[in-house]
């Protein structure tokens, strides 16, 4: 019984984020338009064009091998797997009855996720696909350790790495409060989410066929459902990395029980924390410029430093 | 305010201040790091009132306001008009690759940090890691006057390293005499008067960059 619904409460989560990734890209997308004083797409638009690729046919390169067919669809299953991992209603009452929350494992998800998208847009053949995948993983080199020292320097102190339970901790131990290693984890955190996001000091989410471009060169040779699947898998794991920032740093509102008004009050706070972050990610896509390639890994290097410097001071 | 809200606020800006000091270290450009050395001396003069209102010590509001006013203000808008009136390009051009700065700053927190364990007695409530955090800023310092070309870097780097010993000395002995601080102070300002004059100087008469200064070697 309590594993059935253990299982509801994790497909809930998993299926409140799959559905609101594509919302929180149009609101990313329309609060940048405003502050460039345009209009903007409506916030659906995101959707619109999941559903304009479904319908559309396929074309595949002739170098392609089959494996090349099956990425977009283990890109999103493991992105899909990556979400459940996070706490986003409900905080965890007792022992996990299912292994998944771990942050580890969420990390190595996403981690294989930029892999098959890697291995996928080398193996279609073009010239873009090697160069943009030879840069995606450079990237993801630097990110990923980041924000491993970053989850760690917050595991540390909460005595376990399920997400979950981290929360849950964070939310009632005064102990677990605000600290100074948190302030530099979350600020190694925001910067290494702007890269983990694919957004502009990183690389530029609104760009095709340019020489600068990093995520979506990879996308090239996709079409079709294939290409919605990775659209839609870019989606959920934007949504992803700001809901583990708001898990690891901002964890109260999850909601402990069943009760109608305690869910309403998890959802808002939910939506306030994603909100917040998508904002950051917006101003921050409009008040700065593209670094050139070369620069970012001392942009990066930056948010490894404050989290390792975060690990450090919580260790020492 | 109680000694452990105290202790906590001051762990909390040095954390802050930490986090300037290697946006200082990070920055490519000169404007950022002389925003962000800025930022790091109104996180400075806030530790200060923090400390002001835990011991009840009037000195260090004084010190806590000329802080501000002086190398928040007075000192960034020196640099400014110094870099606006010179023309020099605003990219910073370190002596050593940017990657391998980062990593010796987090070596050196790292040695701080450990440096601090074995200085036990020195440690009071109040301080928390005031001191290893101090060090770390002093030793960046440092590191971003000996790793960087231009004179208005290396200016920044002073005062980022001066912010540090100021952050020690206000934490560990819970204020210093006025009359010190004030002294203090007032050689931080005449050395940047200096600095921005010959930068000022060496430019208009020569036309001249630090690093071109090698060459004069015997």
């Amino acid at each position: 019984m309590e594993r059935t619904q253990h299982i509801v409460r994790i497909a809930t989560e998993t299926g409140l984020l799959v559905l609101l990734g594509p919302l929180v890209t149009g609101y990313v997308q329309k609060l940048k338009a405003r502050l460039q004083c345009r209009r903007g797409a409506s916030l659906l638009q995101p959707y619109r064009d999941l559903a304009k690729l479904l319908r559309k046919g396929t074309v595949r390169s002739d170098t392609a091998t089959p494996f090349f067919r099956a990425v977009p669809a283990l890109v999103l299953a493991a992105t899909v797997t990556a979400a459940t991992m996070l706490p986003v209603l409900w905080a965890p009452s007792g022992p996990a009855l299912l292994p998944v929350g771990d942050s580890i494992l969420l990390l190595g998800l996403l981690a294989l996720a930029r892999f098959l998208l890697a291995i996928g847009a080398l193996d279609a053949g073009g010239a873009f696909g090697g160069m943009v995948a030879s840069r995606e993983m450079t990237v993801g080199l630097l990110v990923e350790p980041a924000l491993m020292l970053a989850v760690f320097s917050v595991a540390v102190a909460a005595g376990t790495t399920d997400l979950g339970e981290l929360a849950a901790r964070r939310d009632s131990l005064a102990a677990l409060s605000w600290q100074a290693p948190d302030l530099l984890a979350l600020f190694g955190m925001l910067i290494l989410a702007l890269a983990e996001t694919g957004r502009i000091p990183v690389d530029n989410p609104d760009t095709h066929l340019e020489l600068t471009m990093l995520h979506e060169g990879m996308l090239l040779e996709h079409s079709g459902p294939g290409l919605a699947c990775i659209a839609l898998a870019t989606h959920v794991k934007q949504l992803v990395t700001l809901t583990l920032v708001a898990t690891l740093f901002f964890p109260p509102g999850l909601a402990r029980g069943l009760a109608p008004p305690e869910i309403a009050l998890a959802l808002g706070a939910f939506a306030a924390k994603v909100l917040l972050l998508a904002t950051f990610l917006a101003v921050v896509e409009s008040s700065y410029a593209k670094l050139r390639f070369f620069r970012v890994p001392q942009f990066l290097g930056l948010g490894l430093v404050s989290a390792f410097l975060a690990l450090a001071l919580r260790v020492l | 305010m109680t000694v452990e809200l105290a202790t906590r606020l001051i762990d909390v800006l040095g954390a802050l201040l930490l986090f300037t000091m290697l946006v200082i270290l990070a920055s490519g450009q000169l404007f950022r790091a002389i925003y962000a050395v800025a930022l790091q001396a109104v996180f400075l003069g806030i530790a200060g009132a923090v400390l002001a209102a835990a011991t009840g010590n009037p000195d260090l509001w004084v010190i806590a306001g000329i802080t501000i006013v002086v190398k928040a203000f007075v000192l960034p808008w020196l640099l400014i008009r110094v870099v606006r009136t010179v023309q020099i390009s605003r990219e910073i051009e370190p002596a050593i690759p940017m990657t391998l700065t980062l990593i010796a700053a987090s070596g050196i927190v790292v040695l701080a940090f450990h440096l601090n364990a074995s200085l036990g007695p020195v440690r009071q409530t109040i301080t928390g890691n005031a001191l290893p955090v101090g060090v770390t800023l002093i030793l960046i310092g440092v590191l971003v006057m000996a790793s960087r070309r231009k004179a208005l870097v290396q200016m920044v780097g002073l005062f980022a390293s001066e912010n540090g010993i100021f952050f020690t000395a206000m934490a560990i002995s819970q204020g210093m005499p006025l009359i010190i601080e004030i002294g203090v102070i007032l050689d931080v300002v005449l050395g940047a008067l200096v600095m921005g004059i010959l930068v000022l100087r060496v430019r208009s008469s020569v036309d001249t960059d630090i690093a071109d200064l090698e060459s004069l070697k015997g």
